[in-house]
């Protein structure tokens, strides 16, 4: 009966917006807003990863509001799962096997390096902060698996976290007092396509890829933690 | 002139920086909230002599308004902004004391402690400035994808400020509330998907210049979507089922925010995708018939119940059947009640709240045939009781009454028979809920007396502070309505004008 | 032909929205329902970058000076993917958090039990 119910509801839905996206040609042109966007970007901005000057300078509101749920998503989870004291794991943990432990040490530093310079290098090639902050997590994932035992340690993320969204939240409040609009580019734009250009873009990419990874490994750790 | 800016900005970086706060002394982080708010509160205040004339509009980035996100602070705008940084500002005065660590206690009992919880409460602080952040962006932003971000700060950070005690009711409540909340962000952001492919820009007012060129069958889709989306949090009747568990199971001063806030930040951008972006003269009518169903569904199930937050939230969804009701007539008079009552809702309902947070903790249960004889125990939190339960029915001398009473005249006005039914139904209402609540009202004071009535337990002076200045708002606002209907008559002509607002963000 | 050529990825995009949908409204075991919502999510990303498409379009980066502007596909839906990507995942760690402690709580994750809430 639910079935039927759900069904019926998501039919009518199809249809309407199955109406709506007829209006829609697929890979027509865009004018307008992207247009604007791709023809100025560069001058505008000084960076040549228009999606990076998007995301960061003409809707860099947009990208704070999204460092912002993340933050929530990190405190909300390690408000729900505190179960008070960090109980000592009483199984035995069994460390892993010679290959796996040393194979793991050896690639950790390498992905922290290619994380790194996947948000360094956010504003000349595809990549940014988050991609590059969910490549560090991946780093520490990989602690996780196969160096059991091991933690972050809290103060570390706690610290990247605030310092991270703080930064933004002052390059932005510094661009007002300075050029008199919020999160208005205010350092010098460089040449486009070397690694000190775009203005402001780098320094926060750089303080959201500490953030986002920061923020993703401390949600694994709290996982990692409930279950053991 | 304060850039408006700050109004999201500096809380933003407060609520970043309560950890490293709390690495110096962990006693401060509970003031933060507060300081935001007040910065807020008074920012807002300075700003409506100006935005009476003009709204103020900022963009952010320093490009020219369609090429980047904008902010515009009209007189709806800092209204909210004002009414947000207030209640704000006051529960979380409240929560100086209603939220408190406790440090390796033997088993406590969640259930119905006041914000007891072990450890430190740097995350609940935290959470509540965050989601004022976004219930403060909400209604600041000019471009519709920005509104869906803060949209979504606003309800993610009450998720997890719901389910922040961690007990039974409250996490199955949360993860209920959850779903439903994220099916409906979904479907925003389809809706916004769509609204860009046929238009090829996200800022409201370009949206809303353009909106005539297309077919009025391919708009149609768009409005559905986000209405249907961004009515969930806005407790509009199909989409509510969340509701009574959420704001029943969430600590005190949490339902107070959720009723008192999030909903009616949930009613403004529906208001503000029909009236402004949209236009859509063509679904007033259906409006007003959707906030009379509301209405009559929250009040009857609120009429039998015994649990006390379970019928202070589905009066809640009744009140906010009534705004629906309000803001879907459509004429001055109608959407001047319609925020009129939005502001008595917010002051009386959080204040209905935070009267009965001490209450459930001094008796321990949420049972209203539990409360008998609180008049002489808690006479203040009582008394503030009585008085938010009288302004919500619409009694004079308390701020309900002029709200009300501008619906009433708004429907009168209209002039069709049609009407003249539909407001005597929701004058049923209103005596419904007039019903229920002078039931609690004869528990509270003419009961009971078995137990010793010399014990006098008031809540401590923390909690007292802002119910009492709630109270004495209610009654000043309520008696002379003059102070507040300058700036409801311009955030009227605000909604209503559409062409207005295009020419003050376009030029 | 040319009907699927051009509407393949729309149909995709809302075939995966579906399947979101439906197994939150239908399937009753809490674990399933957040998988549905992450199918939901997925779905609704990819229609959002399917707005943005330009035939014969290429990836908005001027990585070499000779780029013409012209055929670069549109940077504004990546941008909004960006963020929708960032604001699913945050709701999936907290609907992940919130299961863990309902089953702490209940001992079961089947929907129909969870039901104390009563009317």
């Amino acid at each position: 009966m639910r079935k039927i119910i759900g069904l019926l509801l998501l039919g009518i839905v199809a249809w309407g917006i199955a109406v709506s996206l007829t209006r829609i040609p697929f890979g027509a042109p865009k004018t307008k807003v992207g247009r604007y966007y791709v023809d100025k970007g560069v001058p505008e901005t000084g960076a040549t990863n228009i999606v990076t000057s998007v995301v960061l300078n003409y809707r860099g509101f947009d990208t704070l509001g999204e460092v912002t749920v993340l933050f929530i998503a990190t405190i909300g989870l390690g408000a729900v799962l505190t179960t008070g004291r960090r109980k000592k794991s009483e199984r035995k943990i069994e460390p892993a096997s010679l290959i796996l432990y040393t194979g793991c040490r050896f690639l950790f530093p390498l992905i922290l390096l290619f994380g790194t310079y996947i948000f360094i290098h956010g504003h000349l090639t595809p990549g940014g902060g988050f991609q590059g902050g969910a490549i560090i997590a991946s780093a520490f994932v990989l602690i996780y698996l196969g160096c059991r035992g091991r933690r972050i340690s809290e103060l570390g993320s706690k610290l990247a976290e605030s310092l991270g969204g703080l930064i933004f939240v002052i390059v932005g409040l510094v661009g007002l007092a300075v050029g008199g609009y919020f999160l208005i580019n205010f350092l010098p734009k460089g040449i486009p396509n070397s690694l000190f250009s775009a203005g402001i873009i780098p320094i926060i990419y750089i303080a959201i890829g500490f953030k986002v990874g920061s923020e993703l490994s401390s949600i694994i750790d709290k996982l990692v933690e409930e279950t053991e | 002139m304060v850039n408006p800016v700050l109004l999201i900005a500096v809380p933003l970086g407060l609520a970043f920086a309560i950890p490293l706060l709390g690495f110096i002394s962990q006693k401060l982080e509970k003031y933060i909230p507060p300081v935001a708010m007040l910065f807020n509160l008074i920012v807002s205040l300075s700003l409506i002599p100006k935005v009476l004339e003009q709204p103020i509009v900022v963009s952010i980035g320093g490009f020219p308004p369609p090429f980047c996100i904008n902010l515009v602070a009209g007189p709806v705008g800092i209204l909210f902004s004002a009414i947000i940084a207030l209640v704000g500002l006051l529960v979380s005065i409240y929560a100086l004391d209603y939220i408190h660590p406790v440090r390796h206690s033997p088993r406590i009992d969640t259930k119905l402690s006041n914000g007891v919880k072990e450890g430190a409460t740097e995350k609940y602080h935290m959470l509540y400035l965050l989601l004022l952040t976004g219930a403060t962006g909400v209604v600041l932003t000019g471009d519709i994808f920005n509104l869906f971000v803060f949209f979504e700060i606003l309800c993610i950070s009450s998720y997890a400020l719901v389910a922040y005690l961690g007990d039974r009711a409250g996490v199955e409540s949360a993860v209920k509330y959850l779903i439903q909340g994220a099916i409906g962000s979904s479907l925003v952001l389809i809706g916004v998907g769509l609204l860009y492919g046929l238009f090829g820009t996200l800022n409201m007012a370009d949206i809303a210049r353009n909106i005539d060129s297309v077919s009025p069958i391919s708009v149609f889709v768009p409005l559905v979507l986000l209405i249907t989306g961004l009515g969930v949090e806005a407790a509009i009747f199909p989409l509510n089922a969340w509701l009574p568990d959420a704001h029943s199971s969430a600590p005190s001063s949490i339902s107070a925010i959720l009723s008192g806030i999030a909903i009616e930040v949930g009613i403004y951008a529906v208001a503000r995708v029909i009236f402004t972006v949209f236009g859509a003269s063509s679904i007033f009518l259906f409006l007003v018939l959707l906030g009379l169903l509301t209405l009559l569904v929250g009040e009857m199930s609120a009429f039998s119940q015994n649990n006390i937050k379970r019928l202070l939230a589905y009066s809640s969804i009744g009140q906010m059947g009534l705004i629906i009701f309000a803001l879907g007539m459509a004429t001055s008079y109608g959407v001047v009640g319609g925020l009129f009552q939005i502001i008595s809702h917010s002051l009386s309902k959080a204040l209905l709240f935070l009267a009965v947070g001490y209450m459930i903790y001094r008796t321990g249960s949420m049972e209203i045939s539990s409360f008998e004889g609180m008049g002489k125990r808690m006479p203040f939190t009582s008394l503030a009781f009585t008085i938010g339960a009288f302004s919500l029915v619409g009694l004079p001398p308390f701020v309900g009454f002029p709200s009300k009473f501008l619906i009433v005249r708004a429907a009168l006005a209209k002039g069709e028979a049609l009407f003249i039914v539909l407001i005597a139904l929701v004058l049923a209402g209103t005596v419904i809920e007039g019903a229920y609540f002078f039931r609690i009202v004869q528990v509270l004071y003419f009961k009971g007396g078995e137990t010793n009535p010399n014990r006098r337990e008031e809540a401590p002076i923390a909690a007292l502070i802002p119910v009492c200045i709630l109270t004495i708002l209610i009654i000043v606002i309520g008696v002379y309505p003059r102070l507040v209907t300058g700036i409801l008559n311009s955030a009227a002509s605000e909604f209503l004008n559409r062409v207005e607002y295009i020419r003050s963000v376009l030029g | 032909m040319s009907f699927l050529n051009n509407y393949i990825y729309y149909i995709g995009a809302f075939g995966l929205i579906f399947i979101g949908l439906y197994i939150i409204l239908v399937k009753r075991n809490l674990i399933k329902v957040i998988i549905g919502l992450s199918i939901l999510d997925t779905g609704v990303n990819l229609f959002l970058i399917s707005i943005g498409y330009v035939k014969r379009g290429t990836a908005p980066i001027f990585s070499r000076p000779g780029i013409e502007a012209a055929r670069m596909v549109d940077p504004v839906p990546q941008a909004l993917v960006l963020t929708a990507i960032v604001i699913g995942v945050a709701v999936l760690a907290l609907a992940l958090s919130l299961a863990i402690r309902l089953y702490q709580h209940y001992g079961t994750l089947n929907l129909r039990k969870i039901k104390e809430q009563r009317w």
